[in-house]
């Protein structure tokens, strides 16, 4: 409420006369959804974010296990993610054009790039920091290589893959709204440029508020199941 | 004894304030005055006439610093929020819905655009009935030219989809991603260049609106009267040089050593740029005045930038025309 009252204040002001107060931006949301465009819009973003989470979630996870159970795989694959988290995505992004073309293969592939590595590095660090003792323990007891990975690794790990799904996903939307609004505007991208490009400014914070708001909505919703399971299962996050 | 030296004293103290003043009003000659311009693209070839021109008035004590930015959209918000003294563009919206305290004084260029399309697939306007075209966004001129067109010609396209910028629309048509579009000069040089037997250049009627327009806040403009019109009249002054001759701009570009990062693949696009976009008439004479405010209100409110109908819409609510007046009358014409 404190930052509702401070954007309405600051809108009335106002700070810059593109700036909507928060009243406006509401009305605007309303009217966007009431003539269609929001859903419209989110029918073309949720496409290659919903390809780009799935690759990521699975490949990700895939790829992090293998990292934390193969010393000869971690040494091929993990300065490849190094370098994608720390890279300047936003740059490298035009580039998938020239390879991949405008369209969602290119989008879908933002988003790969961005949720991904930290997909990746969450799961590896999950598997490659289970506890040694209870490794010891697994053999001990006679547990073969697979009951090992199945029962105690992974276990270990979920609470730690989790978070980096769910930091995958935010990374996604990151990577669904920086594609669309570098490569082509499509979707909530093109709301948000196109608004912007004839001075509908309260339509285009209207936009960007949807986002966010979508964005912050799934990824508390991951949360919830996240901790639902592990108490479901007694396992700590 | 006591008088003389007040004499002497006198004469020092009055040829010292005359020194002073005539010191004082060389300073003030030679006093640079700084405007801040906002460019919504980078600075390239076709930016040459200006650069010459603001050459020209760096010489009469205006000093112009561009800043590139992104897009026109951030050039006009660094203007609106006083970040920048000077913008370039076109951002009729802007001023309409914001009534943003912003004239526009100078017409840099008219639009010129070419709609290119794969001559395989399609050969008259008549053939991209139903087809898929690619302008550069939602609500631009390059939309407005291809709906007008559509409108003219009795044609429904199937699709318009956006990628913004022509040279990413061009580089996408050489690659077959892209079969119709629109793009501007320099980028139907290079596709006619790397694929001359590939595409067709559909003729287009003529479109005189703004291509790109100086604006800047009244404010500006009425405080700033004499660097403004220093360089409105090396604007015009170019302008013309080079609408007698485009030759002229390769000329000055490597007298003043204008542009020394251009890469030899640009270099001789120079000359063909300026020749074709004087034969098109895109840089005007005598900076727009009310052709330009004319064509834009039609224009703009067929391309749904500018509410109302050109009737209904003022001059004087987007348009300055005070210092090109007053520059008019120095260079003449």
């Amino acid at each position: 409420m404190l930052v509702f009252g401070a954007w309405e204040i600051a809108g009335r002001i106002p700070i810059s006369l593109a700036f909507p107060t928060f009243g406006e931006t509401v009305a605007a949301l309303l009217a966007l959804i009431a003539d269609g465009s929001l859903i419209k819009a989110y029918a073309s973003t949720l496409q290659p974010l919903l390809i780009g989470i799935a690759v990521s979630a699975v490949v990700g996870v895939a790829a992090g296990v293998g990292m934390g159970l193969s010393r000869s795989l971690e040494w091929l694959a993990l300065p490849i993610f190094i370098i994608l988290q720390a890279a300047p995505l936003a740059a490298i992004i035009p580039l998938i054009t020239y390879i991949y073309g405008i369209g969602l293969t290119a989008k879908s592939l933002a988003v790969i790039l961005l949720a991904t590595p930290v997909v990746v590095m969450n799961a590896y660090k999950g598997i490659r920091n289970t506890d040694p003792s209870l490794i010891a323990m697994g053999r001990s007891f006679l547990g073969t290589r697979t009951q090992q990975i199945l029962k105690i690794m992974i276990p270990h790990a979920r609470g730690l893959i989790f978070a980096g799904l769910r930091l995958g996903l935010a990374m996604g939307f990151v990577g669904v709204v920086v594609a669309e609004l570098l490569i082509t505007p499509t979707g909530i991208g093109d709301l948000i440029t196109y608004h912007g490009s004839v001075a509908n400014y309260a339509e285009m914070y209207a936009s960007i508020v949807s986002i966010v708001a979508l964005a912050a909505v799934t990824i508390g919703a991951l949360e919830r199941v996240e901790r639902r399971l592990f108490r479901a299962t007694g396992a700590a996050a | 004894m006591k008088k003389h030296l007040g004499t002497k004293s006198f004469f020092v103290i009055a040829a010292v304030f005359t020194l002073a003043t005539l010191a004082g009003d060389a300073l003030a000659q030679t006093k640079t005055t700084k405007i801040r311009y906002a460019l919504g693209d980078i600075v390239t070839h076709d930016d040459l006439n200006l650069l010459i021109a603001l050459d020209r008035a760096k010489a009469r004590g205006v000093e112009v610093e561009i800043t590139p930015f992104k897009s026109e959209d951030l050039a006009t918000q660094a203007v609106i929020n006083g970040q920048a003294d000077i913008g370039q563009g076109t951002p009729y919206a802007v001023i309409q819905k914001l009534k943003a305290p912003v004239r526009f004084f100078y017409q840099l260029s008219a639009l010129q655009f070419f709609p290119v399309v794969d001559k395989s697939l399609y050969k008259t306007w008549k053939d991209l009935d139903g087809q898929d075209i690619v302008v550069h966004s939602r609500g631009s001129g390059t939309e407005a030219i291809m709906s007008m067109m559509a409108k003219h010609h009795g044609i429904k396209y199937k699709s318009v989809s956006y990628v913004p910028g022509s040279e990413v629309r061009a580089l996408a048509m050489l690659k077959g991603n892209i079969k119709a579009s629109i793009v501007d000069n320099t980028n139907k040089n290079l596709l006619m260049k790397e694929a001359p037997d590939k595409f067709l250049v559909l003729p287009l009627g003529e479109i005189k609106a703004s291509d790109e327009a100086l604006f800047a806040t009244n404010a500006f403009l009425d405080a700033n009267k004499a660097a403004v019109g220093i360089l409105l009249e090396e604007l015009l002054k170019v302008w013309r040089e080079i609408n007698k001759d485009p030759a002229f701009a390769v000329r000055e570009r490597q007298r003043l050593g204008l542009l020394k990062d251009l890469p030899a693949k640009l270099e001789g696009e120079v000359e063909p740029y300026f020749k074709q976009a004087v034969a098109g008439g895109i840089f005007p004479n005598d900076g727009g005045l009310a052709g330009a405010v004319k064509n834009d209100f039609e224009f703009f409110t067929a391309s749904g930038a500018l509410q109302g109908t050109p009737q209904e819409l003022k001059a004087d609510d987007f348009w300055n025309l005070a210092p090109l007046k007053a520059a008019l009358a120095k260079v003449g014409g």
